[in-house]
């Protein structure tokens, strides 16, 4: 739709892509070649709201970031055309020096990213040897894969195994009452009866998203009270549960 | 047991690591220590390679060595993996590591006001290709989530350790020769 509105204009507009209102203050200070430590920043601010107008209409996520700099912009503006009351001693501070540390801050980094990239590209070239765990000639200890489960990854499982989840179809509406304890109850009695269970054998049997969702949460509460043990082999694999050394 | 043995038996770790082989990890492997050290025993293998001229090489990364295709073989090993696999980092997400690298341990709100735009996104990015991690909560106010850099990112980008990457300021005049860190 914005595209379309773009052609019916009479000029056509080569838009390179901008991460943010920094790159694009830096973009404009490269094209016009400006001093960045003394910016027109009445030509600026021109420059920037006219890029702001084609953002606007593409519809950026990042729309909201680039209206805010142009309102940083404009009161840099008024402020520099206020006179400046005569400070006794200390000379009064440039409106402008904010902006510029930022752009220099900015800079830096955006440097160091096209270093990065560079790095990237290189070092793509090159494959490791991955070693093959599931089909290697010796036995790797459960252990050994299991280790280093961090809440992030867990997480993630979590909406992976979710996403992949299929409701069962049923015609019966009934209000469902649970609670995380309740789930915390049940959980504990299945580890009660054996050494580990996996999470996705718990999910089939709960029927609907919202008790699985409060099992998961009861699942959590444990993990941090220390009653279970939950461990993964590989990123969106299935999720280990064991006895902590609270259980009880 | 004799220098050819142990370099047979160095060789054999290089194969199954799955992370680059250290020092430490090394010693693991042995009962008593051995007559030489790891960096001797990889030298005189990266000379037997290239002598032979195998077309694998072994890589310093990590504080460690892995072994790696050489350059020239990419365009067709590259075919074995899936588009995705090795997707390149967006500008977003290179700017946003690039900030994490320098200043960790570091929040969202503090990568943000640096980039001047929501991060969320390359963050997500990051953490899923685990180039990063979440590594605690700031002191202050808020408890934000603290974000670092990981073994995965050092090995990604081909790095020894941090102290290999240029410092901030001179990041663009230092192009470093990419062959430098080969053995």
């Amino acid at each position: 739709m914005s595209e379309s509105k773009l052609l019916n204009r009479n000029y056509t507009v080569d838009l390179p892509i901008f991460e943010g209102p920094l790159d694009l203050l830096l973009f404009l200070i490269k094209k016009d070649e400006l001093n960045i430590y003394d910016i027109p920043i009445s030509k600026i601010t021109q420059d920037y709201l006219a890029y702001l107008e084609i953002i606007k209409e593409l519809r950026l996520s990042t729309a909201g970031d680039f209206v805010l700099m142009a309102a940083t912009l404009m009161k840099i503006k008024a402020r520099m055309l206020l006179p400046v009351p005569e400070a006794e001693g200390e000379e009064a501070e440039d409106p402008r020096s904010e902006l510029v540390n930022m752009l220099l801050e900015y800079k830096r980094f955006k440097e160091a990213a096209d270093h990065f990239a560079d790095r990237e590209h290189t070092q793509n070239r090159m494959y490791y040897r991955v070693p093959s765990t599931s089909e290697g000639e010796f036995e790797v200890g459960a252990e050994d894969l299991l280790a280093d489960v961090k809440l992030y990854d867990i997480m993630l499982t979590f909406q992976y195994l979710l996403q992949n989840y299929e409701e069962p179809l049923s015609h019966e509406v009934a209000m469902e009452a649970v609670s995380t304890s309740e789930q915390g109850a049940y959980l504990k009695i299945l580890l009660n009866q054996s050494e580990e269970v996996w999470f996705t054998e718990i999910m089939k049997d709960l029927g609907s998203r919202l008790v699985i969702i409060v099992t998961f949460l009861a699942i959590l509460e444990l993990i941090r009270s220390r009653e279970i043990i939950m461990e993964q082999n590989d990123l969106f694999s299935d999720l280990r549960i064991r006895r902590g050394e609270r259980f009880g | 047991m004799d220098k050819s043995e142990l370099i047979q038996i160095t060789e054999a770790l290089l194969i199954a690591t799955p992370e680059p082989l250290t020092e430490a990890r090394f010693a693991q492997c042995f009962d008593s220590t051995p007559d030489m050290s790891l960096n001797e025993i990889i030298e005189s293998l990266s000379a037997f390679y290239k002598e032979t001229d195998r077309a694998f090489q072994i890589f310093k990364v990590a504080n460690g060595y892995q072994l790696v295709t050489r350059k020239e073989f990419e365009p067709f090993v590259k075919r074995l993996y899936t588009r995705s696999a090795r997707l390149r980092l967006s500008q977003a997400a290179l700017e946003t590591l690039a900030i994490i690298t320098y200043r960790q341990p570091i929040s969202r709100v503090e990568i943000e006001a640096i980039r001047g735009v929501s991060s969320d996104s390359p963050l997500r990015t990051l953490l899923e290709r685990r180039l990063i991690e979440i590594r605690g909560r700031d002191e202050g106010p808020g408890r934000a989530l603290l974000y670092r850099t990981t073994t995965e990112f050092l090995q990604y980008f081909g790095l020894n350790s941090l102290q290999d990457l240029p410092k901030l300021r001179e990041a663009q005049e230092l192009i470093q020769d990419e062959d430098e860190s080969l053995v």
